[in-house]
């Protein structure tokens, strides 16, 4: 697993461009930490991203003559998009994993107005609502008789 | 190894083996059950962690035993069914991770040939189950609400799970269009009952209630049942069901939880395995008397799979709807297109249930996958226009029966003790592909007269087996069904199915408290027969 760690801060950069910051309330995906988790996720299909996140260091040496994590925000996208059409499959499942952690997080739940804990075993309020929505339905028709 | 003889050896602890385990304990017979899974520790339900959204698509408790990776399931082959088995192995079956809701057949349900010249009469009706569905409510612990002018007068025990502002807006829609709906009837303990704490909203009940408010059996019938003196027996997995010279069951072949192969004999057998599981378990007991599989003479063991063809339609609306908060599945239930009207185009008719919202990260993997939340500068105020703003439903047609459908053993696929494992093959009728073409229409109608600004369906929904109907039906003729209107099976007479695998026809509900109400009724006619019972 070693072997196929994922580089930082490049990974952290790529997850800053897929879920930036939401302006000074919330840090982007990367800052919050969610590269370990997205890596956890992948196990030892985490080296499946190598070649993409190479390649995007690449790029981005060639387009702005600095590496992907120190490029300027504004082109970061672009090269993202292009790299993720040359490696077809590379933002699928980091979406998936990314998306999955980040709303998951304590400090984005908070953000959603969301206690930052488990359901259970706080559970939630819930009022029954208004069942006199009901006295209509309740002299529509009849069931089938048989 | 033989063990000690019992009096009845049940086989499954499920939703069905459970209700009948209880109601035979009062007899005080020698009672065993065989269950293949273990009991379930709810601490271990995903709702006690921050990862509950992410643990319902991989891992132990995802819908599909062929995803989950555990000892317990057996794995299924559906390649040939575009409708994908869901279930559960253990101490409460697939009432653990099913969404409790609770609807009654209707008096109609089991008089299809004759009101509408299709599939079958059953050969038991409504009031016949009646009593029995009114102690399976008790005993399950059911919520809703009296006075659903579908349904003939029942009395729920428990006061309705709450609508909150989802289900008001969703029921301001219904009225919109005069169309019926009612709170579900839910298997959830909306109070204090039986010793179950109250829900308290937790939201995802198809991964486990760790409240334990849900009615799963292992929290229902199982403690009762165990109290009363009934052995139940589990990580057992049942081989064969064995017969003796006089085509009598005798009991059953099983590996224990150590691997080690045991016999049980048993002057009644019991099979509670649902409607896959049990034709599965009748096929691989086959014998020199009976060469095609036990109590199989009429060649219907395994015929006449029925699901519940699904389709989803959700909505997404202007405000927030505090979706996410109480039992997921259990809301409102709409059977405004429940009886036949040939003027749309199809016989019979489904029910419509009414799903709450989802949590912030399925909110997100459904953007995604959905096309509506892009990643970079965008995401935010894209994630900001979907959180909490849906609702939708799923529509359950009914399926009716067809030979075609059905469940055999697959050639190769095993499970982890090498029993052959069942195959599935089944294709949607023509009219299931109509029904669910109206349910699409009329729910995506209902949701815009909610206040819906957008609709989006899938039909039929891949991972929506749960249901499992029709594999060893009920009937009064030998030649054309697998068990008698008691659930005896007609070739053994000392052999009961009790799961959906006896259903005639499916409805256009949820099984669970159909078959739990079988189960009591025949548990009650072998308690008021038990001298005469093989005469």
């Amino acid at each position: 697993m070693s072997q196929d760690k994922l580089p930082q801060p490049l990974f952290s950069a790529v997850l800053d461009e897929l879920i930036p910051a939401r302006g000074d309330a919330l840090a982007g995906a990367g800052a919050l930490g969610l590269g370990e988790y997205v890596e956890a996720q992948f196990g030892e299909g985490a080296g499946a991203l190598l070649p993409a996140l190479a390649g995007l260091d690449d790029l981005s040496r060639e387009r702005t003559g600095e590496a992907f994590a120190q490029a300027p925000s504004g082109q970061r996208g672009t090269l993202l998009t292009e790299i993720a059409g040359a490696f077809p499959g590379f933002l699928d499942g980091l979406l998936f994993h990314l998306y999955a952690g980040y709303y998951q997080h304590p400090q984005v739940m908070e953000a959603l107005g969301l206690e930052a804990r488990p359901p259970f075993p706080g559970g939630y309020p819930l009022a029954m609502g208004d069942l006199g929505l009901l006295d209509a339905v309740g002299t529509r028709g009849k069931y089938r008789e048989v | 190894m033989s063990q000690e003889p019992v009096d009845v050896l049940i086989i499954g602890a499920g939703a069905s083996g459970a209700a009948m385990a209880w109601s035979l304990a009062e007899t005080r017979m020698r009672i065993v059950c065989l269950e293949q899974g273990g009991w379930m520790n709810p601490a271990d339900y995903p709702t006690n962690r921050t990862s509950w959204e992410s643990e319902r698509f991989t891992g132990p408790f995802s819908l599909s035993p062929n995803g989950r990776g555990r000892r317990e399931d057996y794995p299924v082959n559906d390649d040939a069914s575009p409708i994908k088995i869901s279930n559960y192995n253990a101490v409460g079956g697939s009432t653990i991770l099913y969404a409790a809701h609770f609807p009654r057949f209707h008096p109609s349900d089991f008089r299809v040939k004759s009101l509408d010249g299709v599939a079958d009469d059953w050969p038991i009706d409504y009031a016949t189950l009646e009593p029995f569905y009114d102690l399976n409510a008790q005993m399950m612990g059911v919520a809703g609400l009296p006075g659903d002018p579908a349904y003939p007068p029942k009395q729920p025990p428990l006061p309705p799970v709450p609508l909150g502002k989802i289900g008001e807006t969703l029921g301001r829609g219904f009225n919109k269009l005069g169309w019926h709906w009612w709170p579900s009837d839910s298997a959830i303990a909306t109070q204090e009952h039986g010793g179950r704490a109250p829900c308290i909203n937790l939201g995802p009940c198809i991964t486990g209630c760790a409240q334990g408010a849900k009615g799963s059996t292992d929290v229902t019938y199982w403690p009762v049942a165990v109290r009363e003196g009934v052995e139940l027996r589990t990580h057992c997995r049942v081989r064969e069901i064995t017969v003796d010279d006089q085509g009598m069951a005798s009991g059953a072949i099983y590996i224990d939880e150590n691997g080690e192969e045991q016999f049980q004999p048993a002057e009644i057998v019991i099979m509670a395995c649902n409607g896959v599981g049990t034709p599965r378990l009748l096929l691989n007991s086959r014998s020199d008397r009976f060469p095609d599989g036990l109590a199989n003479s009429s060649g219907l063991v395994g015929r006449n799979l029925m699901f519940h063809p699904y389709a989803m339609v959700n909505g997404l609306f202007e405000e927030p709807l505090e979706g996410y908060k109480g039992p997921a599945g259990c809301l409102i239930i709409s059977q405004e297109f429940y009886e036949t009207d040939l003027a749309r185009g199809f016989v019979r008719g489904y029910s419509a249930e009414m799903l709450r919202g989802i949590g912030p990260a399925s909110t997100a993997l459904w953007g995604m996958s959905s096309g509506r939340l892009p990643w970079g500068a965008e995401h935010h105020s894209a994630y900001d226009g979907l959180w909490d703003r849906t609702a939708g439903m799923v529509l359950i047609c009914e399926d009716l029966p067809e030979p075609e459908n059905r469940v055999t053993l697959d050639p190769d696929l095993v499970d982890a003790d090498g029993i052959p494992a069942p195959r599935i093959e089944y294709a949607l009728s023509e009219n299931s592909l109509k029904m669910l073409d109206h349910a699409v229409a009329r729910g995506s109608e209902v949701l815009r007269a909610a206040g819906a600004i957008d609709t989006w369906s899938e039909a039929p929904l891949p991972p929506a087996g749960w249901h499992l109907m029709g594999t060893a039906r009920m009937g009064t003729d030998p030649e054309t069904s697998v068990v008698d209107p008691v659930g005896r099976a007609h070739d053994v007479k000392n052999l009961f199915v009790v799961d959906g695998s006896v259903f005639v026809t499916s409805g256009g509900v949820n099984p669970t408290c159909t078959l739990q109400a079988i189960s009591l009724y025949v548990a009650d006619h072998i308690k008021k027969n038990l001298a005469t019972l093989f005469d």
